[in-house]
């Protein structure tokens, strides 16, 4: 019978229990499906680290590696397996198309994971092991031929297996690129036999040994150690990175704590909200059935069955929005991770399995625990003292005077203000709760909007302001001499820059000479203004200045890698750079005796000649054009969240309202009975409501500001972004909030004109 | 001179396939000024009859006029500018808002009455003008209904109708009630209407009228209709 009771009770409160039901649905989606997301990418990327052998670290020699310093690198303790590798963009053969043509001598470090046609063969002499997204992209298949060249030298095989590689796992050809675009580039393996085979053997002899300039090495060591011991081993100061300085390894990771950060604050936000609706609303509902309650306590039900019966409605609704939600986050997760979902247009992962954590699983469990406590404890308060006790209705907190009530200007505010104002004040956790829905919603809709407006003035910034030429031309800095270089940039109108790796402590970066004058390039400062480089000083990005505490006015000191050489040179300036990298003139550098090769000419120009010194072009447009799945995916972010903001907004200011309606059904009967029209008793609730909303929107902008800088901050490890916020971001958050406020205002405010006044006034106080 | 006359008036209410006549066909007419009581027990009609009056509810048939005006046939607007202007109410359970105080409650009416009286006026009539700055939960019973009474006068309308106004108050209080009452709606010359099941009370009328059924079983006029301290309670 109490089964029955419990059905019909919900059906009662329907509107109640559905908000509830649907606020915690999307608590528990948004903090499963956030979870997953991370989760699902670090053990996947793990599976692939593990399973194509991902190297642990990279030694880098210009003058190439011999059989004979890969044995000295294995002989090193600590060191589990290592390979000699190459990796080479080259020319796509009648297409614009670049391809990293790799080479592992084992391919049980830095190897590849099958996905389709022929094993791996290391003494294969013509097989092409393609990246299956960059075959897909440009209609390859198994058997197909494929011709790449590298200045002179060209290989041509045929396509005998489509696979993935964690060294590509954001295959982009530098960090500039934000976006992997496989429709123009793409990696590729081949056989150690194949590339001796390819290189005519006059350029083989000159070459000697050093034709691989990588040794990728596995081992548990922490860097430290291994640079110690490998830089002994191999008897010269080597350039080593570990794998956290690769773009593979760094983005991948980036992805994971990026989803962390974001799984830690949306899901807080909207499991908050939800448990406190529950706790407000559980405290309503069993007041309102505390006559009920005393009725079941005077039939001679023991306290504890009445206890339960009355959990149940917590837990039921507790179990029902959880399941909701559980299919909410993988939903979520799936979205976000499938090989036609957002992520995989980022990272080229082999498979998309989704998992959750475990932990994810515990905290479900303790939250339908908690809000059965929370059902449990609003019965309980209900059920004290004496069956007589508990029978008589729920009296409400009797109304106190304000302090603001002493103030002149209280006394002249209109009825209807004081009598909100009260009311407010008496149903505190009711005011509380619909601010915190309001600030929510701004919280999402400030920190949405704003995450695009910010990535919008990041990529104007840098691809349409920064970059003010049409074509980057990069040169073979091997067999190019910077008069060459001079001569081209002059040929071509355009500017130059020189790139030279460098490092600072054990950590790499770049070093960038330019010389700007014709406009080609242009820099951003750490407010995101454009600037003009000045000949006084080095300009380091504002992560190599947050990392070592740098500000202009210092003096930073790096070393050209694979030497003991050490530079010291003023920092007159923080620039906000995709790169991680240290900004000079070159007529500062030739001043400080900065040697450097030119590597890359900014032009407009269309004539490039083809060929000799230059290795391959790059349009802006190809760039640009990487972009916008950057900025579709984006922008689905921004609709999932403004959606989301506006169901948080309805569901929890519906439910609240309700509650509001209910509580004050006797008071607006009273105001109907003396005379008072519907419309003038909706505005005293929308009254309520719009008060409250401009409070909310006034500490959701600030809050949604916060959260997003509070974002930016973490993922300030990734791009360097400096928070901007629209004028339409400002306007559409207040107005949809307005709206939505409004809106759920108006559907409460027209059932008034359905109270009985006869039947409310008729009911006990 | 009449000041309502139902005519013909039912109140039928449905519930699915049940069917319940409240008013039964009502003829009635009431005399401007007086004190009348509105006798029966419980389903009688009694309520809905003061309801139909007052503008709460409207008749599934028939007409009801006041100060000669149909109200039968007015709309809701309408109907709330009439409960505005011509009738104030008095409640069992009082039916004050609790979050404004005493002289608020009072003032209240100030926002749609056309013609309302000085509230502080009405609380010291009723004996409270120094708990104005109170809270309606922080008096007793009938200093709540006092403020009712106030209220309901405030408006300065042409009728009083009340709705068992002594039922949730222990006899002393509410003799005190009936007497500032009948005292200040005599002073004022409003007609006052009580609905009651308390005979007693009816002893105080210029006309009793008795309800049964949804009809008017009798229509009395008393010609000496007694003080409220004659009333044996």
């Amino acid at each position: 019978m109490l089964l029955k009771k419990l059905f019909r009770t919900l059906w009662h409160y329907k509107a109640q229990f559905i908000s509830m039901v649907i606020m915690i649905a999307l608590g528990v989606g948004v903090f499963l499906g956030f979870n997953i997301e991370w989760y699902s990418l670090d053990v996947s990327t793990r599976e692939i680290y593990e399973a194509t052998g991902f190297a642990d670290f990279r030694i880098f020699s210009d003058s190439g590696f011999s059989e004979a310093d890969l044995e000295k690198v294995l002989a090193i303790d600590g060191v589990e397996d290592a390979t000699r590798y190459l990796s080479v963009n080259t020319a796509v053969k009648d297409d614009t198309d670049t391809i990293a043509l790799t080479v592992s001598t084992n391919m049980k470090v830095s190897g590849i994971q099958l996905m389709e046609g022929e094993a791996y063969s290391d003494t294969d002499p013509e097989g092409i092991w393609l990246s299956d997204s960059y075959a897909a992209a440009n209609g390859i298949h198994v058997g197909d031929s494929l011709t790449v060249s590298y200045k002179t030298i060209t290989v041509s095989g045929k396509v005998k297996g489509l696979v993935k590689s964690s060294e590509y796992l954001i295959c982009v050809p530098d960090e500039t690129q934000m976006m992997p675009d496989y429709t123009s580039y793409g990696y590729a393996y081949i056989s150690p036999v194949m590339l001796e085979n390819a290189i005519p053997m006059l350029y083989r002899a000159v070459l000697g040994s050093s034709l691989y300039h990588q040794i990728n090495v596995k081992s548990g060591l922490t860097k430290a150690q291994f640079v110690e011991k490998a830089d002994k081993a191999l008897g010269a100061t080597r350039l080593i990175l570990d794998k956290s300085e690769t773009i593979s390894w760094a983005e991948a990771r980036g992805e994971v704590e990026e989803g962390i950060t974001m799984g830690s604050i949306l899901p807080v936000l909207f499991l908050a909200i939800a448990i406190l609706t529950m706790v407000t609303t559980m405290h309503r509902i069993t007041a309102s059935e505390k006559t009920q309650i005393g009725t079941f306590k005077a039939l001679g039900f023991k306290d504890r069955r009445i206890l339960r019966h009355y959990s149940a409605y917590a837990l039921i609704i507790g179990l029902m929005g959880s399941l909701l939600g559980i299919g909410i986050g993988y939903g979520l997760g799936r979205f976000i991770l499938s090989p036609d979902g957002a992520m995989a247009t980022y990272i080229d992962l082999p498979a998309w399995p989704l998992y959750a954590p475990a932990f994810t699983w515990i905290v479900i469990v303790l939250i339908n625990v908690f809000l059965t406590v929370i059902g449990f404890l609003s019965v309980r308060k209900m059920l004290g003292g004496t069956a007589a006790d508990a029978l008589r209705p729920y009296v409400p907190k009797r109304v106190k005077h304000l302090w603001l009530e002493e103030t002149k200007r209280f006394k002249s505010l209109s009825f209807s203000t004081k009598w909100n104002l009260r009311d407010c004040f008496r149903h505190k956790s009711r005011s509380f709760m619909t601010l915190f829905g309001i600030v929510g919603c701004m919280i999402l809709l400030v920190g949405g909007m704003g995450m695009k407006d910010t990535m919008d003035s990041f990529l104007d910034t840098f691809y349409e302001q920064a970059i003010n030429y049409r074509y980057r031309v990069n040169l073979d800095t091997e067999n190019v001499s910077n008069e060459e270089a001079f001569a081209l940039a002059e040929k071509l109108e355009g500017d130059w820059c020189a790139q030279r790796a460098v490092q600072i402590g054990d950590k790499g970066y770049s070093l960038e000479i330019y010389s700007i004058t014709r406009d080609k390039v242009r820099f951003a400062d750490a407010d995101m203004k454009i600037l003009t480089l000045s000949d006084d000083g080095a300009y380091i990005c504002s992560r190599i200045a947050r990392d070592f505490h740098l500000k202009a006015g210092d003096s930073i000191t790096f070393s050209p890698y694979g030497g003991d050489e050490e530079i010291t040179v003023p920092v007159i300036g923080v620039l906000d750079s995709m790169t991680k990298s240290i900004v000079m003139t070159a007529a500062f550098a030739d001043r400080a005796g900065i040697s450097y090769t030119v590597s890359t000419v900014f032009t407009d120009r269309e004539d490039i000649p083809a060929g000799g010194s230059i290795l391959n072009t790059q349009s802006k447009k190809s760039i640009m054009d990487s972009f916008d799945t950057f900025m579709d995916l984006m922008n689905k972010m921004i609709w999932l969240l403004v959606i989301a903001a506006i169901i948080l907004g309805i569901v929890v200011l519906y439910n609240l309202g309700i509650m509001s309606y209910t509580e004050r059904y006797r008071e607006m009967a009273t105001l109907k009975v003396v005379g008072f029209r519907d419309s003038r008793i909706g505005r005293l609730l929308i009254i309520q409501n719009m008060w409250l909303t401009v409070i909310g929107i006034l500490i959701g902008i600030p809050a949604g500001v916060g959260v997003l800088q509070y974002l930016l901050t973490a993922l300030a490890s990734e791009y360097e972004l400096k928070l901007v916020l629209g004028p339409a971001t400002w306007l559409v958050s207040v107005l949809l909030t307005f709206g939505v406020s409004l809106a759920v205002g108006l559907m409460i405010s027209r059932k008034n004109r359905t109270i009985d006044m006869v039947a409310a006034l008729k009911t006990e106080e | 001179m009449a000041i309502v006359e139902f005519k013909n008036v039912s109140r039928v209410y449905r519930n699915g396939e049940h069917e319940q006549r409240a008013l039964d066909h009502v003829d009635l007419s009431l005399e401007e000024g007086q004190f009348i009581v509105i006798l029966g027990p419980s389903g009688a009609g009694k309520s809905t009859l003061l309801n139909l009056l007052g503008g709460l509810d409207s008749p599934t048939e028939g007409t009801i006029l006041v100060n000669g005006k149909d109200i039968s046939t007015l709309t809701p607007n309408e109907l709330a500018e009439y409960r505005a202007a011509s009738v104030g109410f008095v409640f069992q359970s009082y039916n004050l808002i609790p979050t404004l105080t005493v002289i608020e409650n009072v003032a209240l009416v100030k926002e749609i009455a056309p013609n309302p009286l000085s509230s502080h006026d009405m609380l010291r009539a009723v004996g409270l003008e120094d708990h104005r700055h109170n809270f309606p939960s922080e008096l007793s019973g009938g200093e709540q209904q006092r403020v009712s009474i106030a209220r309901a006068l405030a408006k300065n309308p042409h009728i009083l109708l009340c709705d068992e106004p002594t039922g949730a108050l222990d006899s002393e209080t509410g003799v005190m009630v009936l007497k500032l009452l009948l005292s200040m709606a005599r002073d004022m010359g409003k007609t006052i209407i009580i609905v009651t099941h308390n005979q007693n009370i009816a002893k105080m009328a210029d006309t009793v009228i008795r309800v049964k059924n949804g009809k008017i079983k009798s229509c009395e006029k008393q010609d000496h209709p007694l003080a409220v301290e004659e009333v044996d309670w």
